[in-house]
């Protein structure tokens, strides 16, 4: 590693050589080794600003909050009398093809904002080394 | 697994989720709900407006848990670009209609652990934060708050590797500027 890449890194990455780029770590650190001066002359103002933004703190998760978000967890639906009867009578699975069916067509009726396909877009570039996969699936919130 | 080969960490917690665990529940807000409000305050230098974008990434989380195919992305990364989106909205919205007032600044309530020097510190960096162009203030939110690595966060910025390191160089340059007389002045 050159000097000019680990001054780069630094003024990327900050001044805490852990948290650079796991694949120039050792690279940066036999430099390090090397020239130890880089430490105060590299390291130190960029932790500096490390300490400053660490300053910033967040805010916290109030108890209101918490409860609003779990207030909408998903429920594990209850075996309910009738749902294991139809179970037991194979409607079930009448119904669930049904069912399917009918999410398919709304599914590729829906239109989803350009948003949602932005984090649509997380999945399938996290996907294109995976044939089997199917991101379209994903999410249609 | 996910597609780049790293387990990812919430998998069987998202998948207790989707079957209506009310413990996993319980441990998935205590594990992000956190993790997106600093995300959107940060963002936004707003703290009523954070608690909305991190409630409703939330609420995307629940509607996305019971249908979640392991394996394609991580958890925290999908949540991450919901929670990123709905920050973008808002500063588009901000942009479109110019507020009469600025929103108001992050404020943690009192701390007694933080002196005022510290408090002060923590506002100013703050305004430096916002000052920020949009995209290097998600690059350094990203990468120093959020500890994502740089592909994770390029990959969320739909970026290059390199042009990440460019936006950060940039970022931290103009912090390091306005936050030069605190560095002077023996306060951090």
């Amino acid at each position: 590693m050159t000097k000019t890449r680990f001054e780069a890194l630094a003024q990327a990455y900050g001044g805490d050589v852990t948290r650079w780029p796991e694949v120039e770590r050792d690279a940066a650190l036999r430099l390090l080794a090397a020239q130890p001066r880089l430490a105060r002359t590299v390291l130190a103002p960029a932790l500096t600003l490390d300490m400053a933004l660490d300053a910033l703190p967040a805010p916290a998760a109030d108890a209101d909050l918490r409860a609003r978000v779990l207030a909408a967890a998903p429920k594990a639906r209850a075996a309910t009398p009738w749902r294991r009867w139809i179970a037991g009578a194979g409607v079930g699975l009448t119904l669930a093809s049904a069912c399917a069916a009918g999410v398919a067509v709304v599914a590729s009726a829906a239109r989803p904002s350009a948003d949602d396909r932005r984090a649509d877009a997380v999945l399938i570039d996290a996907s294109v080394d995976v044939p089997a996969a199917d991101p379209s699936a994903q999410d249609q919130t | 697994m996910t597609a780049a080969g790293a387990p990812d960490p919430d998998e069987a917690l998202v998948a207790r989720v989707g079957r209506g665990d009310p413990a996993a529940a319980q441990m998935l807000v205590s594990r992000k709900l956190p993790r997106m409000l600093a995300l959107a305050a940060r963002m936004l230098g707003d703290k009523g407006e954070a608690e909305d974008v991190a409630q409703e990434a939330m609420l995307k989380a629940w509607k996305q848990a019971p249908v979640w195919k392991p394996g394609v992305a991580k958890f925290d990364t999908w949540l991450h670009r919901v929670a990123l989106n709905l920050c973008y909205d808002r500063l588009r919205r901000r942009r479109e209609q110019p507020m009469a007032t600025p929103p108001e600044q992050v404020d943690t309530g009192p701390a007694p652990d933080r002196g005022l020097m510290a408090a002060d510190t923590g506002r100013r960096v703050g305004m430096a934060l916002a000052a920020l162009p949009e995209r290097q203030r998600e690059a350094v939110v990203l990468c120093h708050y959020q500890e994502l690595g740089n592909i994770e966060a390029a990959s969320l910025m739909e970026i290059s590797v390199e042009a990440l390191e460019s936006l950060l160089s940039r970022g931290r340059r103009a912090l390091r500027v306005a936050l030069a007389d605190l560095a002077q002045g023996g306060k951090l």
